[in-house]
């Protein structure tokens, strides 16, 4: 039996998509194996929105032909875009697969067995053709919705690697919810680059929520990341569906207008608020995490308190703040005023402080109240999963089975930096 | 083949280009096939190059060639290489892109304020030329009378220029100056374009008056 490895950089897209193509492997007898065990196929996933992405894919290049120099070393996500040339150069990697022929991974790795040597380019290029996700590393079903953004963003990098904005079919969208829920998943999450600005033949996003929210069966769905721009009053009404979990990642990347304007995002931190507002009038608790970008060009000491205010303001889940990098090509990297590393690693550092005081003060507020848990993880007598806010959850109880829902009742926080809520099972949900 | 992907980039020949001043040209293009909404932009380029900026379109959705409005910028890669292209060179075309744009339901009932600095009247000029009908006004904001670009593209009364540096436009200061001292009905629908710090800045005055602004009505060029 052939042994494939994967390694993953970067967004939850790219993750989906690992775990598509793992699936597809496994279907056709290949035993998976950890990124650090030899194998006969690498499969490096790689990223490239910031400096330390493409520093992380050189070092896992590195490593996976150390591994077993015979095996057939892939390259393929957006740094396989942007720096198709210096990949292709290397000698130890056999093939450097664009984002647009990622789903035929398979093909090429099949074919190269077969003595069939292809160049990636005569593989078939299709955004949506993946298979499910159900043999990947992950109990949750990440359902691809959509590729590519025209946003335009000044600091990303992203429309140029991943292309323009296109939207899968929504009846394929559907019936490929329908097989996972009927192979067991539980929770559905809907990825892409920019899913809030779904468009197929009339239908929106908020469409394609509402019908999956309407298909039978017994799941919740989570939407992970969008752009706080791209949905209106339906998608808001949405959001207390009781198949719906409680959390939104929406990117705010900084917390200052002026910033904001040059980066040319589509809100103001006004109308920002105002959508948190609207949320959390629905349910109070939801979990808004975030993004947030530091040291963006002409970022002033007046600006980054705006950030530091607002997050404490915002009260967010859980603040994923990055030091601005340069892309290549992009607008900002061509804006005055780039701000120092120092000055970066120290804000870095103060954000990081706040946010971690925010996220606990938010968890703890479960404290006495029930969450569903779904279990991704269990001895029987212990579990760990997240809740329907998106919150990680370790409970004691009896005869826990693994990808089922638990009522469980929240009874303390751990410690660290991302503590997880600690419970005691009350109920199996279908009980 | 893959059915999703739409590949937009298209070369498209130089009819020819006209200096409006010493460092500001109009370039205009043959249309093709190519449709957009106005207030859209494109990225542009010498067919070939990977150099490529974005300009917002400065000719009506309905006339059959493309045009833009480009200023050299000091020490600029693409606007000087660009100030230099010729009838029958050929131009890489991508887009249409943007969300700056007028919405059909309001283009019969509203009276819209266009507000904009420097080359950021260009989506404006084609909005006006794109929809005659429209009920506007153009708040332009230069450092010097010359820089009020083809100003008799806009009804005469309808356009006001202000100017920074010299006491020869409508008005003498920036555009928020004008703003303040003339303040907006709360009921027009004002569209911002150009310099970051004027949309910043007359965002905050516009709000102040009860002006309510969503993101298709600012575009920010630097
Ligand atoms: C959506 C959008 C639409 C645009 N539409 C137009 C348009 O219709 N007409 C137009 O002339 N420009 C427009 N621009 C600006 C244009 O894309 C380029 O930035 C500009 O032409 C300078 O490019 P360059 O290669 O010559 O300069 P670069 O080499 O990119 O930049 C050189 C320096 O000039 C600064 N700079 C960039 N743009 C300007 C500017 N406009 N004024 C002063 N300094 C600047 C940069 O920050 C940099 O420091 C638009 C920008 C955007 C984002």
């Amino acid at each position: 039996m052939k042994k494939i490895a994967f390694k993953t950089l970067g967004c939850r897209l790219n993750q989906y998509e690992t775990d598509a193509l793992a699936s597809q492997f496994q279907s056709n007898g290949y035993e998976l194996v950890s990124f650090d065990k030899e194998a006969d196929v690498y499969v490096i996933n790689s990223c490239t929105v910031t400096h330390q992405s493409d520093h992380k894919s050189r070092n896992f290049i590195n490593q996976a032909k150390r591994k077993n120099k015979d095996s057939v070393l892939i390259v393929t996500g957006c740094m396989a875009n942007n720096a198709k040339d210096e990949l292709e150069n290397r000698d130890e990697i056999n093939y450097v697969v664009e984002n647009e022929q990622k789903s035929s991974v398979y093909s090429l790795v099949d074919a190269h067995f077969n003595g069939e040597i292809l160049h990636p380019s005569q593989l078939n290029t299709d955004l949506f053709s993946y298979g499910s996700t159900n043999k990947g590393f992950h109990t949750r079903s990440m359902i691809k919705i959509q590729d590519g953004c025209d946003n335009f963003c000044t600091f990303c990098i992203i429309p140029s690697v991943r292309g323009r904005a296109s939207s899968r079919p929504l009846a394929d969208i559907l019936d490929n919810v329908k097989q996972n829920i009927a192979k067991g998943a539980k929770e559905i999450v809907l990825t892409g680059v920019n899913i809030g600005r779904y468009d197929f033949k009339n239908y929106k996003f908020d469409d394609v929520v509402e019908q999956i929210l309407n298909l039978e069966g017994d799941f919740r769905l989570r939407i992970s990341s969008i752009e706080p721009d791209g949905f209106g009053d339906k998608f808001l009404s949405l959001l207390d569906h009781p198949k719906m979990t409680s959390h939104l990642h929406l990117c705010l990347q900084s917390g200052s207008e002026p910033i904001l304007l040059q980066m040319r995002r589509m809100y103001t931190l006004k109308k920002f608020k105002e959508l948190i507002q609207k949320i959390r009038a629905i349910r109070s608790d939801f979990n808004i995490t975030t993004d947030i970008i530091i040291g963006f060009p002409n970022e002033s000491e007046q600006d980054f308190n705006a950030t530091c205010n607002i997050i404490r303001e915002l009260n967010f889940g859980h603040v994923h703040a990055f030091k601005y990098s340069i892309r290549k090509g992009t607008r900002a990297e061509r804006m005055p005023n780039h701000v120092d590393e120092r000055i970066k690693t120290k804000r870095s550092e103060i954000l990081r402080s706040i946010s971690e005081e925010t996220k606990s003060n938010y968890r703890k507020s479960f404290i006495g109240k029930e969450q569903y848990v779904l279990v991704e993880k269990t001895d029987g007598l212990n579990a760990k999963g997240y809740g329907e806010h998106y919150i990680p959850i370790e409970f004691a109880g009896q005869n826990i089975q693994k990808n089922q829902f638990y009522k469980v009742l929240i009874t303390g926080i751990a410690a660290g930096n991302d503590p997880e809520l600690i419970g005691e099972m009350i109920q199996k949900k279908d009980a | 083949m893959n059915i999703y992907l739409i590949i937009r980039m298209r070369s498209h020949k130089v009819i020819g280009i006209r200096n409006l001043t010493s460092s500001t040209y109009v370039i205009r293009m043959e249309k093709n096939d190519f449709s957009f909404k106005t207030g859209q932009y494109i990225t542009l380029g010498f067919t070939g190059s990977i150099d490529r900026r974005e300009y917002s379109i400065y000719s009506s959705q309905n006339a059959d060639y493309l045009e833009v409005l480009i200023k050299e910028v000091e020490d600029g890669l693409v606007s000087k290489k660009l100030k230099r292209c010729k009838s029958g060179d050929m131009l890489d075309v991508d887009g249409p892109f943007g969300h700056f744009s007028l919405q059909n339901e309001e283009l019969q009932t509203k009276k819209f304020l266009f507000i904009a600095t420097g080359t950021g009247i260009s989506p404006i000029h084609s909005f006006v030329k794109s929809h005659p009908e429209l009920n506007y006004s153009v708040l332009h904001g230069v450092r010097l009378e010359e820089e009020a670009y083809e100003r008799d593209s806009y009804n005469k009364n309808q356009y006001i220029l202000c100017t920074s540096r010299e006491k020869t436009g409508d008005f003498h200061g920036r555009v928020t100056d004008y703003l303040k001292q003339n303040p907006i009905s709360s009921d027009t629908v004002c569209y911002l374009c150009g310099n970051c710090h004027m949309i910043y800045e007359a965002y905050d005055i516009l709000e102040k008056q009860g002006i309510n602004l969503g993101p298709i009505h600012t575009e920010v060029y630097f």
